[in-house]
């Protein structure tokens, strides 16, 4: 896992143990805390992950925060392979920017290897 | 002649038509035992958005007793006329709604010259009301809000949506009763959430949610703790989306789901014109 700065605030889900289903609202900029905070949960009913992304993301962002969606894609991966826990990514397909379907390779690279990851189309 | 259809038969027959009003307004009209079944369908879901609206209900409907408001099970308000200055009246129409289960109030349009507005009229409008959204600016405070809320003793799903937030809590006490909140709890409240969650941590009955979606600056995460915390035993989805300070709105894909989640109806949902 890589370091993460622990000044980033994050949410503690380590006492929700009924906890089957999370989504986060990514901007592209806060991928840290998404990882931050899913490294919390605990649940053992965890189904579902689910990150969505609003817009088109700006490439210097998508740059800027290239290590921490490695993070991401490994932390993801360990759901994946502990729990069955398949994470599911929708996007806002964008003719400007870089839309997270084309970047997920990218980003999440080791969890698009294996083709565990779900891309869904939102209107 | 061949003996009627068992009322249960007809019922069933008639429910197969609950999302096409053109043959419910045909059934109604073929006899009077028909109205009250066709009723059902035909009022499940009301939708007033403009004056026009309520004055033409009015007019059709004086008489209370006689009313289908009973029927409505589903009602939205995207007005300001069911919201008055502190201290007015308003008409009794909305009274009568007394079986809503869901009930979607937008006042975000309503401007009280510097007034801020009151909510006494819906107070207690459904003993039964189970899922509550309300949509407001700042001419509604904080304490109206939750004065309302804790008026409806079966509520288990709230979403508040403030496009500018007044947090005064006026006169405020503390209810000795307060709602079931066993259902969803959804906030999208611009400048923050912290006034909303105190003011939900305060009621009584504790807070026992099973899903909780939350827009939230980086400086309500420790509000979200708390929130998150109380419902620790009760939480199943867990939905949060993050805005920047100072983006003046909640990102449109925010507003957008609020609305859809608000207003938007799986069910065929009738507006009153």
């Amino acid at each position: 896992m890589g370091v993460v700065e622990r000044s980033t605030p994050f949410l503690d889900l380590s006492k929700l143990t009924k906890l089957k289903d999370v989504v986060f609202g990514c901007t592209g900029s806060n991928v840290q805390r998404i990882t931050m905070t899913l490294q919390t949960a605990e649940s053992i009913n965890l189904e579902q992950i689910t990150i969505r992304s609003p817009t088109a993301f700006r490439k210097q962002i998508v740059e800027s925060s290239y290590q921490e969606w490695q993070d991401l894609d490994r932390l993801l991966l360990r759901f994946w392979t502990s729990r069955s826990v398949r994470p599911k990514i929708w996007f806002k397909d964008e003719k400007e920017g870089c839309d997270l379907k084309h970047l997920v390779p990218r980003l999440l690279p080791e969890l698009s290897r294996r083709g565990v990851v779900d891309l869904v189309e939102c209107s | 002649m061949p003996p009627p259809l068992p009322p249960e038969m007809l019922d069933l027959i008639v429910g197969f038509l609950h999302d096409e009003p053109g043959a419910l307004k045909a059934c109604c009209l073929t006899s009077k035992s028909w109205v009250h079944r066709t009723r059902q369908h035909l009022f499940a879901h009301l939708e007033f958005s403009l004056e026009s609206h309520v004055k033409l209900w009015e007019e059709i409907f004086p008489d209370p007793s006689n009313s289908p408001a009973r029927y409505t099970r589903s009602l939205s308000i995207r007005m300001s006329r069911v919201v008055t200055p502190v201290g007015g009246s308003v008409g009794g129409w909305i009274r009568t709604f007394s079986g809503v289960i869901r009930l979607h109030v937008d006042m975000r349009g309503y401007d009280g010259g510097g007034t801020e507005a009151s909510l006494a009229s819906l107070h207690g409008l459904s003993p039964t009301l189970k899922s509550l959204h309300l949509a407001y600016g700042s001419s509604v405070i904080s304490s109206e809000i939750f004065g309302l809320v804790c008026s409806f003793p079966l509520l288990e799903d709230l979403a508040l949506f403030a496009v500018c937030n007044n947090s005064k809590l006026d006169g405020w006490n503390i209810p000795s009763t307060s709602p079931k909140f066993t259902g969803c709890l959804d906030l999208r409240i611009i400048n923050g959430i912290r006034p909303a969650v105190r003011q939900l941590l305060e009621m009584s009955s504790g807070l026992h949610f099973s899903k909780i979606s939350v827009s939230c600056l980086e400086e309500d995460i420790e509000s979200m703790m708390d929130l998150v915390s109380e419902c620790s035993d009760t939480l199943e989805s867990l939905s949060i989306y993050y805005y920047l300070p100072g983006a003046g709105f909640l990102p449109p894909f925010v507003v957008g789901q609020y609305l859809t989640a608000a207003f938007g109806c799986s069910r065929t949902q009738h507006t009153f014109s």
